[in-house]
C-alpha cells in the first residue's frame, strides 16, 4: 500500500471515474437490451437499410473528399503563404460550430435556391432528402479530422526526403506519390477512419438536410421520439456493434502495415 | 566547370554573401567551415534546392541559376543520407531510373553494377531501417551515382560514420574523383581536407575567407580563424624587427624567434604548427634553430600520438608521434628543449 504515494492513488481514482463514466452508459445499454428484442431489430429491414445507408454514404463522403483534402493537407504542411493561419482556422471551423447550425448553413447552400443546389437541379438532382446531400452534411462536419491528421502526417515527413527525391530527378507528383504519401500513410489512414466514424455518427447536420432517407442516428432518434426508449435501445445497440466491428477491422488493417518511419531517425543534426 | 558569381542569399538572420568560386572539372573541392557557417546552404543553392537572391551559377558553360532541381544533374548526398525508409536498398538506388520507360532488366543491371562498385550488392534486398551509418552512406552514394551527375555534392560525409570506416570511404571518394568526377565536399574537419582536397575553401559567416591549394591554405592561413581551422594552436602576439638584415619576432619583450622570410609587418601574430616543433632532453645542436628550454605541463594521448603542453615562458602545444614518444618518453614536470626551424613560423597581419 505504501509503495504508491497519495498522488498516485488520487490519479487512479480520478482515471477510474472517467473510465466508468464512459463505459457505464454503454454497458447499461447492452445489459438492458434483451436478446430477443435485439435479434428482432437486427432482422428489421428498415433498420438494416438505414445502417447500410449510413455506412456507405459516410464511406463515399470520406473517400471523395479525401481525394482533394489530402493534397491540400500536404500543401498546408509544406508551404507558407499569406493568411495561412486564416485558412487553417476555416478548416477547423466545423469542429466548433453547433452541428444543427452547420446543417442550416449547408441547407441554404444546397437547397434549390442555393448555389450548389441550383447546379445540382440543373443536372436533374435534388440534394435535399438525398444520400448526396447526406454525404455533404457528413463531410462538412467531419472533414477537419481527416485534414488535420493528414497534415500532421505530412509535417512529420522530413522535407529532406522530398528534396532528395527531387534531386534524383523525380517530378513533383512522383515525389508526392512515392515519398510524401507513403510516409504519411498511417496518419492519413487514422484521419480517414476518424472522418468516416465522425460522418457515420453525425446527427445534427444530417437531420436538417435529410430526415429521409434515414441514416442510423436519425432512425434511432425517430424510434425514440415516436415509440420510446425501449424501442430505440436495440437499434442503438446494433448500430454501436456494427460501428465497433468496422473500426476494429479498419484499425487492424491499418496496423498490419508496419511503421516504416519514425521521426526521431530523421531529426536535423 | 562550376562557376559561382556573386552569390548572395538571405536565410532568416543568416546571410550568404558574395560567394565567388571557380571549380574546374575533376577537382576535389573541400569547403571547410563550422556548423552554421553557411556551407550546407551553399550546397543547397548549387543543387537547386534553394534559389539565390542574387548572383549566377554556371555549370559547364550553362547558366543553371533558374534551372529546375530535377534537370541540373547535380547529385547531392545529404548529411543524414535521406534514405527513403519506405523502400528497400534496391528501391532506393533504382529510384531515379525506375520508371515505366526503363525495362526492368536494365534497371536491375544498372543497380547491380553500381552496388557492386560500392560493395553493397549483399544489401540490395534489405530494408533500410537496420543498416549501419557506413552502409546507409554507400546506399546514398549509389543512389546518386546511378544518375551520372556532372557534379557530386557531399554534405559532411564523414560526420555520422565510425572512425574505422572513414578510411574506406575516403578511398572510395578518391577513386571516384580519379575517375573524373568533380566533387564538392563540405566538412568542419580540416583533416578531411588535408587528406582529400585538391582545393580548399574556408567559409565563415556566409563568406569564403580563404581559398586555394590545401598546402597554401594550411601553410599560409590569411588570419587566425583559418589558422585555428587548420588545426594550429600556437599563436604568439609579436613585434617583427629587422636586426642587421635578419628578421626576428619578439614576443612580450622576452622571447625572440628567428624568422626566414624577407619582409614582415611591424606587428602581428606568429603561428606555429604543433607538428613542426621538436622536443628533446638534450639541447639541439643546430644553431639556426629556435631553441627554448621549458617544462612539460601536460601529456595527453591524441590521434597522432601524444599532445604535449610545454611552458617555456609562453605555452607551446606540440604533437609528437607515438613512436617518437616510445623512443624518448617524456614525463610531466620534466625539463625539455623545444625547437623549430625559422621556416616553421608563419606571420599573420593584425591580431584577428
Amino acid at each position: 500500500m505504501n509503495k504508491y504515494g497519495p498522488f498516485n492513488w488520487i490519479l487512479l481514482v480520478l482515471s477510474s471515474l472517467v473510465l466508468l463514466f464512459l463505459v457505464a452508459p454503454l454497458l447499461g445499454l447492452f445489459l438492458q437490451t434483451g436478446s430477443s428484442e435485439f435479434f428482432e431489430t437486427a432482422k428489421d429491414k428498415e433498420v438494416q437499410q438505414s445502417i447500410w445507408l449510413t455506412i456507405w454514404v459516410a464511406f463515399t463522403a470520406t473517400f471523395f473528399f479525401s481525394i482533394a483534402a489530402i493534397p491540400f493537407a500536404w500543401l498546408l504542411a509544406r508551404k507558407s503563404f499569406p493568411l495561412k493561419s486564416v485558412v487553417q482556422g476555416i478548416i477547423d471551423l466545423p469542429v466548433v460550430l453547433p452541428h444543427t447550425a452547420a446543417g442550416i448553413a449547408l441547407l441554404g447552400f444546397i437547397s434549390r435556391d442555393g448555389l450548389l443546389g441550383k447546379a445540382a437541379s440543373a443536372a436533374g438532382l435534388s440534394l435535399v432528402n438525398n444520400p448526396a446531400g447526406i454525404a455533404l452534411a457528413m463531410a462538412f462536419v467531419s472533414l477537419p479530422f481527416l485534414f488535420n491528421s493528414a497534415r500532421d502526417g505530412f509535417e512529420a515527413v522530413p522535407e529532406r526526403l522530398e528534396k532528395a527525391a527531387l534531386n534524383l530527378g523525380a517530378s513533383r507528383s512522383r515525389v508526392f506519390f512515392t515519398i510524401s504519401l507513403p510516409l504519411a500513410w498511417r496518419s492519413i489512414i487514422t484521419g480517414f477512419v476518424m472522418m468516416f466514424a465522425r460522418g457515420m455518427s453525425e446527427f445534427g447536420a444530417v437531420v436538417i438536410i435529410a430526415y429521409h432517407p434515414m441514416i442510423a442516428p436519425v432512425m434511432i432518434y425517430d424510434r425514440f421520439s415516436s415509440f420510446g426508449l425501449s424501442y430505440a435501445r436495440p437499434a442503438a445497440v446494433l448500430f454501436i456493434i456494427v460501428a465497433l466491428v468496422i473500426f476494429t477491422l479498419l484499425r487492424l488493417l491499418s496496423e498490419r502495415r508496419k511503421p516504416v518511419f519514425t521521426k526521431s531517425e530523421y531529426v536535423d543534426s | 566547370m562550376l562557376i559561382l558569381k556573386n552569390i548572395s542569399k538571405k536565410l532568416g538572420d543568416f546571410h550568404i554573401t558574395d560567394i565567388d568560386l571557380e571549380i574546374s572539372e575533376g577537382t576535389y573541392y573541400v569547403l571547410l567551415g563550422r556548423s552554421g557557417s553557411g556551407k550546407t546552404q551553399l550546397l543547397e543553392l548549387i543543387a537547386g534546392l534553394n534559389r539565390p537572391d542574387s548572383g549566377e551559377i554556371w555549370l559547364d558553360g550553362e547558366n543553371i541559376t533558374e534551372k529546375r532541381i530535377q534537370s541540373r544533374s547535380v547529385g547531392l548526398v545529404f548529411q543524414d543520407y535521406a534514405i527513403f525508409p519506405n523502400m528497400t536498398v534496391f528501391g532506393n538506388i533504382a529510384y531515379s531510373i525506375n520508371s515505366r520507360n526503363v525495362e526492368k532488366n536494365i534497371v536491375k543491371e544498372r543497380v547491380g553494377k553500381v552496388a557492386e562498385e560500392l560493395n553493397i550488392s549483399h544489401l540490395l534486398g534489405r530494408n533500410t531501417q537496420h543498416l549501419s551509418g557506413g552502409e546507409l552512406q554507400r546506399v546514398a552514394l549509389a543512389r546518386t551515382l546511378i544518375t551520372s551527375p556532372r557534379l557530386l555534392l557531399l554534405d559532411e560525409p564523414m560526420a555520422s560514420i565510425d572512425a574505422s570506416l572513414k578510411d574506406g570511404i575516403k578511398r572510395l571518394l578518391r577513386r571516384l574523383n580519379r575517375q573524373g568526377l568533380t566533387i564538392i565536399h563540405v566538412t568542419h574537419d580540416y583533416r578531411e581536407a588535408v587528406s582529400l582536397a585538391s582545393r580548399v575553401g574556408v567559409i565563415h559567416n556566409g563568406r569564403i575567407i580563404q581559398e586555394g591549394h590545401p598546402d597554401v591554405v594550411f601553410r599560409k592561413p590569411v588570419n587566425k580563424f583559418v589558422a585555428r581551422y587548420s588545426g594550429i594552436r600556437n599563436f604568439f602576439r609579436v613585434e617583427f624587427v629587422n636586426e642587421n638584415g635578419e628578421w626576428k619576432a619578439v614576443c612580450n619583450n622576452r622571447m625572440v624567434f628567428n624568422l626566414s622570410e624577407n619582409s614582415y609587418p611591424s606587428e602581428g601574430l606568429l603561428i606555429l604548427r604543433s607538428d613542426d616543433i621538436k622536443l628533446s632532453y638534450q639541447m639541439p645542436s643546430l644553431s639556426s634553430c629556435n631553441c627554448f628550454k621549458g617544462i612539460v605541463r601536460e601529456i595527453l594521448p591524441s590521434e597522432y600520438g601524444m599532445e604535449i603542453t610545454v611552458d617555456a615562458g609562453e605555452i607551446f602545444y606540440v604533437d609528437i608521434s607515438a613512436d617518437t614518444f616510445r623512443q624518448e618518453p617524456l614525463t610531466e614536470l620534466s625539463e625539455v628543449w623545444l625547437s623549430f626551424k625559422p621556416e616553421a613560423g608563419i606571420a599573420l597581419h593584425g591580431t584577428v
